[in-house]
């Protein structure tokens, strides 16, 4: 997948290519709207990252281009203002997702992927992994073709594990990703854990293997193992 | 009381001391002038008796003259120098049962080589008299200064003071995000055109004031949120390479406090964008509703805290409130239960009409419940959280014109918000 990341701070836009590149991603940088226009407008991309606060123009401005040239990119939005104006704005003008800084980069992939998912022409909404399957269009988890018995929680919680595979995600990035501002004021996470444990104890009796790792009981990673065939 | 009762007051005052000391003045100076002409008809009546005896007519002594109880001659044994003397004497008088003073007039008069003691005294009009027409004018006077004085009064406050009250009106609605400011009016008075200019100025300076206020808080929010963003991701690239479970837990109270400095932030933000009154629109808000999503959202904590939930909740419950404002208020109230509980605590929840109550168990405290509405103020010094849930709170719940109260009984905690908009009646 090809990634095109428009952010004028230079730590920020290192921060987001260096996570993106360990999954592979090609990816590309412009520090201001001129850039990323003579860029949206030279190569194709399948999805474009764009900050609103641009030098020399504005990220609505460039998102405007970039639906007019080539529609089908996705894009996703980013701002540090909490904004409401922009947020609807954006949406409007035809991002697909929108985010606000200071974002999880976990939470930023987990995006990328579903808007990728959502684009891709071919309109798979299956994800495979190791012996399982997860239908994103009818929220359906199966194991070894058997439907798996999720609540909406722990859907979102595996599908989150799914997009952040072989990364270490903590209590925190977690709870914010299931429960967005709601946890912001809770000091204790261990209802994270719960959550795990049920959808691990789920998994296990439907013969899926144990892909949830504790890490140091800090965070979490989520391993597929190789193919025992 | 108004300036102009204010000002009818004091002129009334001012009036009737100056008509006390006129009415003494008054009645002093008519009782002198008729005495002095009364002084001058005796020493008249005194020539005339001298002119009499003159031309050879007795008169017996102590004997009226044509009448005149008042008038004495006596024909002295010697010889007196002539003079005149004028005095006042008192005198009884019988139908008024009181001493009177009258003028006395007494001369010593030698004609034809003898010599006469000529007095005559009386009074022309009664001091009573007097005095009785001097608090009759004084009166009237008194009358016509009241009529005037709420005469002018009236039109004083009705058509001069016009401008005055206009620019009172105008100050009362100036509201700062309105962005404009109040433009002095020519009103032909010096002292309104210096009042209205004064308004110009102080308005156009507090509109540019808030307007860089503004700008302070948003761009401090920006400025602050972006190289947070950046820490975020670093220590998130950083949780990625292979570290040992000490560098882990390192890493994770890292991202905590980052986490609670980007809170901190917009938490500021949000109470400088309140106090700014940035949200103006308020709509009709259904508590009911809201409440009972806020505790389908909620539920999950509450159970996993083991927590007893009790509510009562009215239907149809409607605020006029701005509805980001209502959710953010609720939110912070219910997450405050929750987390300042303990154990197998309970919560309830009561939604009327006219208030929402939210009652937890908690640890009893001591400090004044007032100050929990105070900014980075905490119960508990040492716990995580920021401290300005309450702070929030209160100021949505001032600017959305309700009431909200904090009440702690021993180990109940109570928030009550009391949902009659004060504004709208």
């Amino acid at each position: 997948m090809k990634i095109l990341i428009v952010e004028d701070n230079p730590d920020l836009r290192e921060n987001i290519l260096t996570y993106l590149s360990r999954e592979n991603y090609i990816c590309e940088s412009a520090e201001d709207y001129e850039q990323g226009f003579d860029k949206i407008m030279s190569h194709s991309y399948d999805l474009v990252l764009i900050d609103i606060m641009l030098p020399k123009g504005n990220g609505l401005q460039l998102l405007q281009d970039l639906i007019s040239v080539r529609p089908q990119t996705g894009s996703i939005i980013i701002s540090a203002r909490n904004a409401l104006d922009d947020k609807v704005k954006g949406l409007e003008i035809g991002a697909d997702d929108y985010l606000t800084k200071p974002f999880q980069l976990p939470e930023l992939l987990a995006r990328i992927k579903a808007v990728h998912r959502r684009n891709q022409l071919e309109g798979t909404d299956i994800l495979s992994l190791g012996n399982f399957e997860i239908n994103t269009s009818t929220r359906v988890v199966s194991i070894n073709g058997e439907t798996l018995n999720l609540t909406p929680k722990e859907y979102d919680l595996l599908l989150y594990f799914a997009s952040n595979k072989n990364r270490v995600l903590s209590k925190q990035t977690i709870a914010e990703h299931l429960w967005g501002d709601y946890v912001d004021h809770l000091e204790n996470l261990d209802f994270v854990y719960q959550h795990i444990k049920n959808l691990r104890k789920k998994m296990n009796e439907a013969g899926a293997g144990d892909y949830i790792k504790s890490v140091y009981s800090v965070g979490y990673k989520f391993v597929i193992p190789r193919e025992t065939s | 009381m108004k300036l102009i009762t204010k000002f009818i007051w004091i002129y009334l005052t001012v009036t009737l001391i100056v008509l006390g000391i006129g009415g003494f003045l008054s009645f002093h100076i008519i009782t002198d002038e008729i005495n002095n002409e009364l002084k001058w008809e005796f020493l008249d009546r005194i020539d005339r008796v001298t002119y009499l005896i003159e031309r050879g007519r007795r008169f017996h002594p102590k004997r009226s003259i044509e009448g005149d109880r008042n008038l004495i001659i006596e024909r002295l044994d010697s010889i007196v120098e002539p003079k005149t003397e004028v005095s006042d004497t008192l005198i009884w008088h019988d139908r008024l049962e009181q001493n009177e003073r009258n003028v006395k007039v007494s001369a010593y008069r030698t004609i034809n080589d003898e010599s006469y003691f000529i007095s005559t005294y009386g009074a022309m009009i009664e001091s009573d008299d007097v005095k009785e027409a001097v608090i009759k004018i004084l009166f009237w006077i008194l009358l016509l200064q009241v009529l005037g004085a709420f005469g002018i009064g009236y039109f004083v406050s009705g058509k001069l003071f016009k401008p005055f009250r206009e620019t009172l009106n105008k100050i009362k609605t100036f509201k700062l995000n309105r962005k404009s400011y109040l433009p002095a009016e020519k009103t032909g008075v010096e002292e309104f055109d210096n009042l209205n200019l004064f308004v110009e100025d102080m308005t156009r300076k507090a509109v540019s004031d808030y307007q860089n206020l503004k700008e302070f808080s948003e761009n401090a929010s920006h400025e602050l949120q972006t190289p947070l963003a950046i820490a975020k991701g670093k220590l998130e690239l950083l949780a990625e390479t292979p570290l040992n479970e000490e560098q882990y837990r390192y890493i994770e109270a890292l991202e905590r406090s980052v986490k609670k400095l980007s809170r901190l932030s917009e938490s500021l933000s949000l109470l400088t964008r309140i106090e700014n009154e940035e949200f103006e629109n308020s709509h009709d808000v259904n508590f009911s509703e809201l409440i009972s999503e806020g505790i389908k959202t909620f539920s999950e904590f509450i159970e996993f805290n083991n927590l007893t939930l009790e509510t009562k909740i009215t239907e149809n419950v409607v605020v006029n409130i701005h509805p980001a404002l209502a959710d953010i208020l609720w939110t912070n109230l219910l997450q405050n239960a929750i987390k300042h509980n303990v154990e197998n605590g309970f919560i309830s929840i009561h939604l009327s009409q006219e208030a929402l109550t939210i009652s937890n168990s908690g640890n009893p405290t001591d400090i004044p419940t007032d100050h929990f509405f105070e900014r980075f103020r905490k119960a508990d010094q040492s716990s995580t959280s920021i401290g300005l849930g309450l702070a929030i709170v209160e100021r949505i719940v001032r600017q959305s014109g309700l009431d909200v109260s904090y009440k702690v009984n021993q180990s109940i905690h109570t928030v009550t918000v009391e949902l009659k908009n004060v504004n709208n009646g």
